[in-house]
């Protein structure tokens, strides 16, 4: 690294510097994409206020019905629920998700074999290559409680066979634990990209103080991964709200709604699967309202506790 | 008899003179014309179609063929999708954008939105035109109200693909060689069926030592016409899904009915007995049907045809196999009845700005007229014996309803007289299966599962028993969904099935029902019923 960089630049008093017209103009089609795909579908809201006809069009005659959608949604028995499942598995699917890659990250940095450490890491994100479609059929069928392979084992150990698919008390935990499994890998090349950054200096003054490998991974590995892990930590949290519809969609099934179902699933039935098109975009109006709440609230986090700004 | 005759000239004379008036209903255009339409295709298709056939595709065979040659219409697909679910996704979708292709079959909902939405047009007047004699006559052979539910502010806007009501009703699929091995009766009450169930679950037929044996097979889709409920529910006069009446003659909703509540109990204790498998809720019917052809299960409500699928299979890996379809039981001393609904399930609508909307009522006509019309084809163009189930491949597929009515009463008669020359179209070559059955060939046994239904003792023979001995409680509301239907039933509906299927597992108290029929009420399910009585009222 160059000295330079450190250097700030003053900044230019009026206008955009020749230096930096370049990249404004770079960004420009992604603020058009973003302009059309994200800010005009805005316009779509609309339809939670009305009962909607598909076939009438958008701009078609529908009638206006206030808030009757939105007090539907209250009286509908699973949209409460939905949106507890959404939150309990969202958030343990968070913590999740950045524990265990940054353990296993740490750890694989620790390992001095190359061969043992490349081997390691490719195998444990190869599952992330697998569509929940595919992943989906293999785990009910390893997960089944008449010849599932995985309760055959336990069924060695003396346990009865689990429903781990079909029962409420091991739904949420089978979701999130075979998320899981599957991401951690992958996740885990961020972090490893963070500790290869570190500066080598800094582990060398750590030795000659004397301090062992434990203590290095705690006082210089630890803090100089700080910024990526609170991006990540902001980053995720504005995904509190999207529990995975993938996954749940290919493994739940209606005894499991209780604790499995999701808001994502939920609007995807009563929208695409009953027509009830004015009722979905209210629940999906909602989850976005709460998503901003999340994602506000953890922005301003970031920003006291960790000093950490995106813009 | 001169009287008649003269008569009889009248009306020839009369149908001519309507003829020359009338348009031509067979009519061969000069120019080809295209028809775009869309479709779903099914695992019967690909088994017993396709896979015999793999130069075929769905635009080009038989049916395509004969459109071509007889009509001049190419029949073309905007996009085909497998099953029936993605169909209805992928169609609703299509409906959202008001991108909907030129001629598509759809439900009375998805009806009902487009006249709305001024997307189709009304067909009564080509309908009237194009329409040949024949094709009236079988259209109305399950009376008006396939075209009641087609008909929106006085139009009519779809051809309504009719087909059997009484097909709908359940029948209890028995094994019995398990019966005879155990010597038990064939069961005729719901105590005799539980006990039945018990007894196959406990003798463990399969010999493997586990306990993988279920009592009574049922799917996740509860109501479907294999492994249904239905027939359950009705031996405790209960009726899910369909409007009945009340002792007040008002129409009220099957499902909300008290003896749905000691239904769903009393599954609940065949559940807790292990009479039922606990995995059934995420295993669909193919999932189910191949633990019944694997010998896990010996009862089973269905449809007449299931013989053929799936128990064709139980039989080919185990040829000692015998299954039975008989009559459902009763569980109360009420009357026994068997429900039964439209069996029109689909109507063909075009889009306004179609060139030749006529063209869908000449296919109508040729898809009738091939199958059933006095110069009938049907032992090539409907199930013969090496591509079953190719009718299916038509764009249309109007059934005559009582085709399967009148081919078993053909070869009862024959039965009893053996006169063969009466026996003619769809009944001729189902005797020439049941000929070929009886013959023990190797082919013939292939053909195991039509002797189940068109046999002496076939599947048929109970539900014209059904229907001789007024055993049979109708869908009283026929007509065009209501408003409030046409947005909150199919929400209601899946509400039905989850609280259903907590109860049978055990995973809410049967209170939940109680509170299902609550809900049901503030969930639009009162409305609804207000119109439903609204229509009933108007139509009485």
């Amino acid at each position: 690294m160059r000295k330079e960089n450190f250097v700030a630049t003053p900044r230019p008093k009026k206008g955009w510097s020749r230096r930096e017209l370049p990249f404004h103009l770079m960004l420009l089609p992604a603020v058009v994409l973003v302009f059309i795909y994200m800010y005009i579908p805005l316009g779509g809201l609309i339809i939670a206020f009305q009962k909607f006809v598909p076939a009438k069009g958008l701009f078609g005659n529908q009638k206006w019905v206030g808030w009757d959608n939105f007090i539907y949604l209250y009286h509908l028995p699973g949209a409460i629920s939905a949106l507890q499942n959404t939150i309990i598995i969202a958030f343990w699917k968070i913590i999740l998700h950045l524990i265990i890659p940054i353990t296993v990250s740490i750890l694989l940095n620790e390992i001095r074999s190359t061969a043992f450490r490349r081997t390691a890491q490719t195998l444990i994100y190869l599952p992330h290559f697998l569509s929940w479609i595919i992943m989906g059929g293999i785990l009910i069928d390893i997960l089944s409680p008449s010849g599932g392979i995985v309760n055959r084992l336990l069924g060695l150990f003396g346990v009865e066979p689990i429903f781990f698919l079909g029962s409420n008390d091991h739904f949420r935990f089978t979701l999130i634990f075979t998320d899981v499994w599957k991401e951690f890998g992958f996740n885990t090349i961020v972090y490893l990209a963070a500790i290869t950054n570190i500066d080598p200096n800094q582990y060398e003054a750590a030795t000659i103080d004397g301090a062992n490998r434990f203590q290095r991974m705690l006082y210089v590995t630890l803090p100089n991964m700080r910024m990526i892990i609170v991006l990540m930590m902001v980053l995720s949290l504005g995904n509190v709200l999207n529990a995975g519809f993938d996954q749940v969609f290919n493994l739940y099934s209606k005894q499991v709604y209780a604790t499995g179902d999701i808001l994502d699933t939920f609007i995807y039935r009563i929208g695409l699967i009953d027509a009830q098109f004015g009722v979905a975009t209210a629940m999906g109006m909602f989850k976005s309202v709460v998503s901003t709440l999340f994602i506000s609230t953890s922005y301003y986090c970031a920003y006291r506790f960790a000093d950490y700004r995106i813009f | 008899m001169r009287k008649l005759s003269s008569l009889l000239a009248l009306v020839l004379v009369l149908s001519l003179v309507s003829c020359a008036f009338a348009e031509d209903p067979f009519g061969k255009y000069d120019e080809p014309v295209t028809v775009h339409f869309v479709r779903s295709t099914d695992d019967t298709l690909d088994a017993n179609y396709f896979s015999q056939h793999p130069d075929k595709t769905m635009t080009d065979n038989l049916w395509c063929d004969l459109y071509r040659d007889t009509l001049n219409i190419i029949v073309d697909y905007d996009w085909i999708v497998k099953g029936g679910d993605e169909y209805d996704q992928k169609l609703n979708i299509a409906l959202g954008v008001g991108d909907i292709p030129e001629f598509v079959n759809v439900n009375t909902l998805q009806l009902k939105q487009l006249a709305e939405a001024d997307l189709i047009m009304p067909l009564e007047d080509i309908y009237e035109a194009y329409a040949s004699d024949f094709t009236k006559k079988i259209l109305l052979d399950t009376g008006h109200s396939p075209f009641d539910a087609a008909t929106v502010n006085g139009h009519l806007y779809g051809l309504p693909n009719v087909d059997s009501t009484l097909m709908i009703a359940d029948l209890l699929w028995v094994r019995t060689d398990w019966l005879e091995k155990l010597g038990l009766p064939i069961p005729t009450t719901m105590d005799e069926v539980i006990a039945t169930a018990e007894a196959f679950c406990k003798a463990d037929f399969d010999g493997n030592g586990v306990d993988d044996t279920v009592g009574i097979a049922i799917a996740k889709d509860l109501w479907g016409q294999l492994f249904s409920l239905r027939g359950f529910f009705n031996g405790f006069d209960s009726y899910p899904g369909i409007w009945v009446e009340d002792e007040n003659g008002k129409l009220v909703y099957g499902s909300t009915l008290p003896g749905t509540r000691d239904a769903l109990q009393t599954l609940n204790e065949m559940y807790q007995k292990g009479l039922i498998d606990p995995e059934f809720g995420v295993k669909d019917g193919g999932k189910v049907a191949e633990a019944t052809t694997a010998g896990k299960c010996g009862l089973f409500y269905g449809a007449q045809w299931n013989s053929i699928y799936p128990l064709q299979s139980c039989v080919n890996l185990d040829k000692d196999a015998q299954w039975r379809a008989v009559s459902i039981v009763p569980a109360t001393d009420k009357p026994l009845k068997a429900q039964t609904d439209v069996g029109t399930l689909s109507w063909t609508v075009v889009r306004k700005d179609v060139e030749h909307p006529e063209a869908v009522v000449k296919m109508f006509n040729v898809f009738i007229d091939k199958n059933w019309g006095p110069n009938n084809e049907n032992g090539v163009y409907y199930a013969p014996l090496d591509s079953e189930s190719i009718w299916k491949l038509s764009p249309v597929v109007p059934t005559n309803p009582n085709k399967n009515n009148d081919a078993f009463m053909a070869l009862e008669q024959y039965r009893k007289d053996g006169d063969e020359s009466k026996v003619t179209g769809e009944a001729y070559s189902i005797l020439q299966k049941l000929k070929a059955f009886e013959s023990g060939s190797e082919e013939g046994f292939a053909l195991w599962g039509w002797e189940r239904i068109y046999g002496a003792e076939g599947a048929y023979g109970v539900l014209i028993d059904y229907q001789n001995k007024g055993m049979l409680q109708d869908n009283l509301f026929v007509g065009a969904p209501t408003e409030t239907m046409t947005s909150r039933m199919s929400t209601l509906e899946d509400l039905q099935d989850e609280v259903f299927t907590k109860i049978i597992l055990g995973e809410s108290g049967i209170e939940a029902f109680d509170k299902f029929v609550e809900d049901f009420n503030t969930l639009g399910g009162k409305d609804i019923t207000e119109e439903v009585n609204e229509w009933y009222e108007s139509v009485k």
